[in-house]
């Protein structure tokens, strides 16, 4: 081990830190200087012990890797962190068995977040990608790229031992709408995807098995349609429950329709009678879609995403009578609201109401925004949403900054507290007045609760 | 490929947009990293496949934007020279002047299929840069504010004032204490140069900063 380390790297690293005032990770050192990594992490150490040794010149300041074994809610799990070096201590604390600690970088500057770590390996190891793990620690046999050959070959062997499921379906699609769709899923899938036998379709199978809420979405058009029409007629499904879908949905969908379109030159005589139908069909279901969409707007404020959607296809499922008496519900109460505001039952319908006061607004109106607001939770999380509906948005982004300002947490902590502020935020919301000018309302409902936007201009 | 001369306004306007939105996160990250505004207000996302922070908060946020949307046209022509964003105490006297010097090359050629991604890689590094900027700067005293100056060539700014970009975002001539700073150290930071933008960033910085 000694032999590798000679002087020569300590000068290296010097250069890299002190001259360029680059951060120097444990990788990016073994890629530029072709060592191992373990080798990289000793100069690393070496490197920081002498010159804390010297206590001149500018401040180090450095990072760990730390894994160990930790219990968390009664299970014991294996967390691996890098933290920085004041919280070392800390965080060995509190792990049960600390298995390896190891510098994972060092700089100059004092870090206030973790961003510029990734960027600083982010070049060398896209230029490495094919021999990214040529210095590594980590090694397993049996990991390297399958070509491309087996990877159909293993597609066909999955297909038909499911296909014994597919009846199931089959015969509950005739007998009533069911109430649970996620449970056939997989089975629905198989067998909309087996009845194709087309190699490219079971790729795209692949796909939709990674995103749940598209394996919801495709079992209910197996559901109502028979599974030979039910291909063609997902990817149509698949475009208007686009509307409430992120860009992954989006993107395997289209690689469904894209091995469709391929499917269907090796099938075409199948596809060309159902086609009709299937339009037809499609346009059946965007009106049904359209109509959930409005639906759900109402009763769905407050539950997190997955939900909408099932409940989405749910109604969807059930016949249309019902899904038009639930678009009447609304109307006769929310008239009530308009003609008696001070009688005695205003309190038990308050509650009630303050859902229903946004559905006076024009439904158009109320499916965009919720669209929107759909988006919006998502996006809340890690996005931003300036251009859309003024205030609306605007609050959420107020709700989720003063909520992280009063906290005082740091950044990750205020993003998983986002998702629950928004629930609160929701109920709370709605509990203000029935106000276009809901700035107002925002700033209203940031005085009781959380200290305001003034609140910023305070602090500096 | 071919090649473009700077009449061609549509490759112009390609070097505008990716100026700007490289300006935009770059404004932001100053802010993060000097602790202009507190650190709870921003949030990280997702640029040149790198995560930065952002700022959430609507109003900060349309004022970089509206800033930024009237500097593209200059930076589309060519007149923009430089963009300054000057950190200043509380008394308005500048303590700090982020400064990107923007100069690009009358012929642009789009030779290479990779120049995009060239691109986006060198402004990954000056991202990266101010990112760890704190090394080189003292810290500011507390309770500091920002604004963006644009130095154009020439007299830009007399028809700039003609056109308004955007109403109710008026441009007004920076005052002398704004744009000059005394006693100032010169730190570069990084220079990027590409074929359709030269960059230079480097920090003015006060000596006394209290």
């Amino acid at each position: 081990m000694d032999m590798d380390m000679d002087d020569l790297y300590l000068d290296n690293i010097d250069e890299f830190v002190n001259d360029q005032n680059k951060i120097v990770t444990y990788k990016w050192l073994s890629l530029t200087l072709g060592v191992h990594v373990n080798t990289a992490k000793q100069m690393l150490y070496h490197y920081l012990e002498q010159k804390r040794r010297e206590s001149s010149g500018t401040p180090l300041h450095a990072t760990y890797l730390v894994s160990g074994k930790f219990v968390e809610n009664g299970g014991t799990c294996h967390k691996v962190s890098v933290v920085r070096e004041d919280k070392l201590e800390a965080v060995k604390a509190k792990m049960d068995v600390t298995i390896s600690v190891h510098v994972y970088s060092v700089q100059r500057a004092e870090l206030k977040d973790s961003s510029p770590l990734y960027s600083t390996d982010y070049d060398a190891v896209k230029e490495n990608l094919k021999n990214s793990n040529k210095y590594s620690a980590i090694r397993c046999a049996a990991a390297v790229p399958m070509p491309s050959v087996e990877l159909r070959a293993q597609e066909v062997a999955v297909v038909p031992p499911v296909e014994k499921e597919i009846h199931k379906p089959r015969l509950n699609e005739n007998t009533s709408a069911t109430s649970k769709p996620s449970a056939k899923q997989p089975a629905g899938i198989m067998g909309m995807f087996a009845s194709k036998n087309a190699s490219k379709s079971q790729e795209s199978s692949k796909e939709v098995k990674t995103e749940q809420k598209d394996n919801s979405s495709l079992v209910e058009t197996s559901k109502t349609k028979p599974a030979s029409k039910a291909n063609p007629m997902s990817n149509f499904f698949g475009k208007p429950a686009q509307k409430k879908v992120d860009e992954k949905r989006n993107k395997s969908i289209k690689e469904e329709t894209d091995g469709d379109s391929a499917a269907s030159s090796t099938a075409s005589v199948k596809l060309s009678q159902p086609s009709p139908k299937s339009e037809f069909a499609i346009k059946e279901e965007q009106s049904k879609v359209s109509s959930a969409l409005k639906v759900e707007s109402k009763d769905t404020r407050n539950k997190s995403k997955r939900p909408e959607v099932v409940d989405s296809d749910d109604e969807k499922m059930e016949n249309q009578q019902k899904k038009r008496r639930r678009i009447k519900k609304p109307q006769p109460d929310s008239s009530d609201d308009e003609v008696v505001p001070d009688s005695p039952p205003v309190p038990t319908k308050q509650t009630p109401s303050p859902k229903k006061q946004v559905k006076r607004e024009p439904v158009s109106h109320q499916e965009s925004s919720d669209v929107k607001r759909r988006k919006r939770r998502r996006v809340l999380k890690s996005h931003t949403f300036v251009d859309e509906d003024g205030s609306f948005v605007t609050e959420k982004g107020y709700v989720s900054e003063s909520y992280s300002e009063s906290e005082e947490e740091p950044e990750p902590k205020s993003q998983a507290k986002d998702s629950s502020s928004l629930k609160q935020s929701f109920g709370k919301r709605e509990e203000e007045k029935k106000e276009k000018s809901q700035k107002k309302t925002s700033a209203t409902n940031k005085s009781t609760k959380q200290p305001s936007i003034m609140g910023f201009f305070q602090k500096k | 490929m071919a090649t473009l001369t700077r009449q061609d306004l549509n490759f112009g306007q390609v070097v505008a947009d990716i100026l700007c939105e490289f300006l935009e996160v770059a404004i932001h990250l100053i802010l993060y990293v000097r602790e202009v505004y507190p650190s709870g207000i921003f949030q990280k996302r997702k640029k040149y496949n790198v995560p930065v922070q952002m700022s959430c908060h609507p109003e900060l946020n349309q004022y970089i934007q509206d800033t930024l949307s009237c500097v593209k046209p200059l930076i589309e022509k060519n007149e923009a020279e430089k963009v300054v964003v000057v950190i200043m105490d509380k008394e308005h006297h500048p303590v700090e002047r982020f400064v990107f010097e923007i100069s690009q090359p009358p012929l642009l050629s789009i030779s290479s299929e990779t120049l995009l991604s060239h691109v986006e890689q060198l402004l990954r590094a000056v991202i990266l840069k101010i990112s760890v900027c704190d090394a080189v700067l003292d810290t500011n005293p507390p309770g500091c504010t920002f604004t963006v100056l644009v130095h154009t060539r020439e007299a830009a700014t007399r028809n700039m004032e003609k056109v308004q970009v955007i109403k109710d975002f008026p441009w007004i001539v920076a005052d002398e204490q704004e744009v000059y700073m005394e006693e100032a150290k010169l730190i570069p930071l990084k220079t990027m140069t590409s074929d359709i933008l030269k960059m230079q960033l480097y920090v003015e910085e006060k000596t006394q900063k209290t």
